[in-house]
């Protein structure tokens, strides 16, 4: 299993798909398919990922170390015990918040060279 | 039957998806198997939720690339992970094993793919009725055929056989689990399951409906034939209306000048003792009488002639023209669905999966190709 790394700059650049589960799972542990449809929702359904592309990018960040698999459930209740939950790690989360501010310069660059406005 | 439908459709996609897994690579397919087919079940109940077979199609379009991609990707990465990787690489990246092998699992999963679509797509009849259509007015009018198409889709003639049929609540029970539709909703829905064409050289017109319903279909195109003759009655009836009040105001106004110029021939008449026969050489005054008199003439054969025409508009204000439109055929239910077009379906998915797979193979074929080379300089090197 891969160990992670201490920078999380090192990470960077994500790819779509890594960046957008992380995102995902920046608002609390999720399982599978909530996953996907947060990043369905949150992108207005521009990125739609199917199974394959979920688990394989599930599997790739749990090597990482960047998420884990969480035992807990929201509401055992209500919840299938089938379900697998991830959430994300110290590290994990460190790599989505630059991930975050790295998009965040980009977007800085392109206001001042006016490519973008600033939102209203 | 609805339930059985979709147990049925959601049953069959799972059992496919749950098969079509094995293109992953074993240890992959036992740490997150059980977690994709949990997902597409998921997915797969949510998409039928939204629209039904199309949605499951859809849902299918999808996941079928995803599936095709990512599991190479797997196997590519479990080849990574083997220590004896130079050999097995070798072995499997001869070019003609690689494209064998790809070849015949794009091939398949295509196939599979327009299988499983085709018979989870939903059934669809088709029921034509024939309509002859003729036009208000005698001269050609060129635009006629295209009027007569949009007022057939138009709120005028639809929204009577919505009323007709109740296809608010009908289609609300059918497709939105009970809730009753808008009107504008149907509307739209009726506007897609319609089609209309005319019949070359002829006045005949087809309305086509299609419908997962067989008697529906033929309910509804009898449904549009009966209410566009309705529509062109209440039409013709009102213009009637209208061209017998402008006759009677007509009628009103000669009876006026009629008795005006009446009045003024006997008066003159009078005055002039001018007798019925005119004299060889009349005087002005004599020559303006006859003209008048003739005048007068003229007035009452128009008077008569608008009286012809009044009743013949009252007779047609009684009576509607109902043979502007005749429904020639009523539509009945089709014996077998029209769509899908099972053998066309899986004759385009065998060439499409031929056309697709040939090009997944030259690609593989290609990547094995730069793999090779890798291998062979790293084996020189080490």
């Amino acid at each position: 299993m891969a160990k992670p790394k201490t920078d999380p700059e090192s990470s960077l650049p994500l790819t779509p798909a890594v960046f957008h589960v992380l995102l995902a799972l920046a608002g609390g542990e999720r399982h599978g398919y909530a996953i996907m449809r947060e990043v369905d929702a949150s992108t207005d359904g521009r990125i739609k990922m199917g199974p394959g592309t979920l688990y394989g990018t599930v599997k790739r960040l749990l090597e990482a170390q960047l998420i884990e698999e969480s035992d807990e459930r929201p509401d055992p209740h209500l919840d299938d015990d089938r379900r697998r939950y991830y959430r994300l790690t110290g590290v994990g989360e460190q790599v989505v918040r630059a991930e975050a501010q790295r998009y965040a310069e980009i977007v800085e660059l392109a206001r001042g060279k006016k490519l973008i406005r600033k939102p209203a | 039957m609805s339930n059985h439908f979709n147990n049925r459709t959601l049953t069959v996609s799972q059992k496919v998806y749950d098969w079509l897994l094995r293109a992953y690579p074993p240890t992959h397919r036992e740490e997150y198997g059980p977690a994709m087919a949990q997902l597409f079940r998921d997915h797969c109940r949510d998409a039928w939720g939204e629209a039904r077979g199309w949605g499951v199609a859809k849902l299918w379009l999808r996941v079928l690339p995803d599936l095709v991609k990512t599991s190479f990707i797997e196997r590519l990465a479990a080849l990574n992970e083997r220590k004896s990787m130079t050999d097995k690489m070798t072995a499997l990246m001869q070019p003609r094993t690689v494209f064998l092998k790809v070849f015949a699992v794009v091939f398949l999963l295509i196939l599979c793919a327009t299988v499983a679509i085709t018979f989870i797509m939903p059934e669809s009849y088709a029921s034509t009725a024939r309509i002859k259509a003729d036009s208000d007015n005698p001269s050609n009018d060129p635009y006629f055929l295209q009027t007569t198409f949009e007022i057939m889709q138009s709120q005028a003639v639809l929204v009577s056989v919505i009323d007709k049929l109740h296809l608010n609540t009908v289609w609300g029970k059918k497709y939105y689990g009970g809730e009753t539709l808008e009107t504008t909703n149907t509307l739209a829905m009726l506007k897609s399951r319609i089609s209309l064409a005319p019949i070359r050289n002829t006045k005949l017109i087809n309305i086509t409906v299609y419908s997962e319903d067989k008697n529906e279909a033929a309910q509804i195109a009898n449904a549009i034939a009966k209410s566009y003759q309705d529509y062109r009655i209440k039409v013709a009836a009102a213009l009637a209306v209208v061209s017998l009040n402008r006759l009677q105001e007509q009628w009103r106004q000669n009876e006026k000048q009629i008795e005006q110029v009446r009045a003024e021939v006997s008066s003159s008449g009078q005055q002039l003792k001018i007798g019925s026969v005119i004299s060889d050489n009349p005087s002005p005054q004599e020559q303006a009488y006859w003209d008048k008199k003739q005048y007068l003439d003229g007035l009452l054969e128009t008077h008569k002639a608008l009286y012809a025409k009044n009743e013949v508009g009252k007779l047609d204000v009684q009576i509607p023209k109902t043979v502007l439109v005749t429904v020639t055929d009523p539509a009945v239910p089709g014996h077998s669905p029209v769509r899908p077009n099972k053998t066309l379906n899986i004759v385009l998915g065998v060439l499409f999966g031929i056309f697709l797979a040939s090009i997944a193979g030259g690609i593989s074929v290609l990547i094995a190709l730069k793999f090779r080379k890798r291998i062979d300089k790293s084996a020189i090197t080490n």
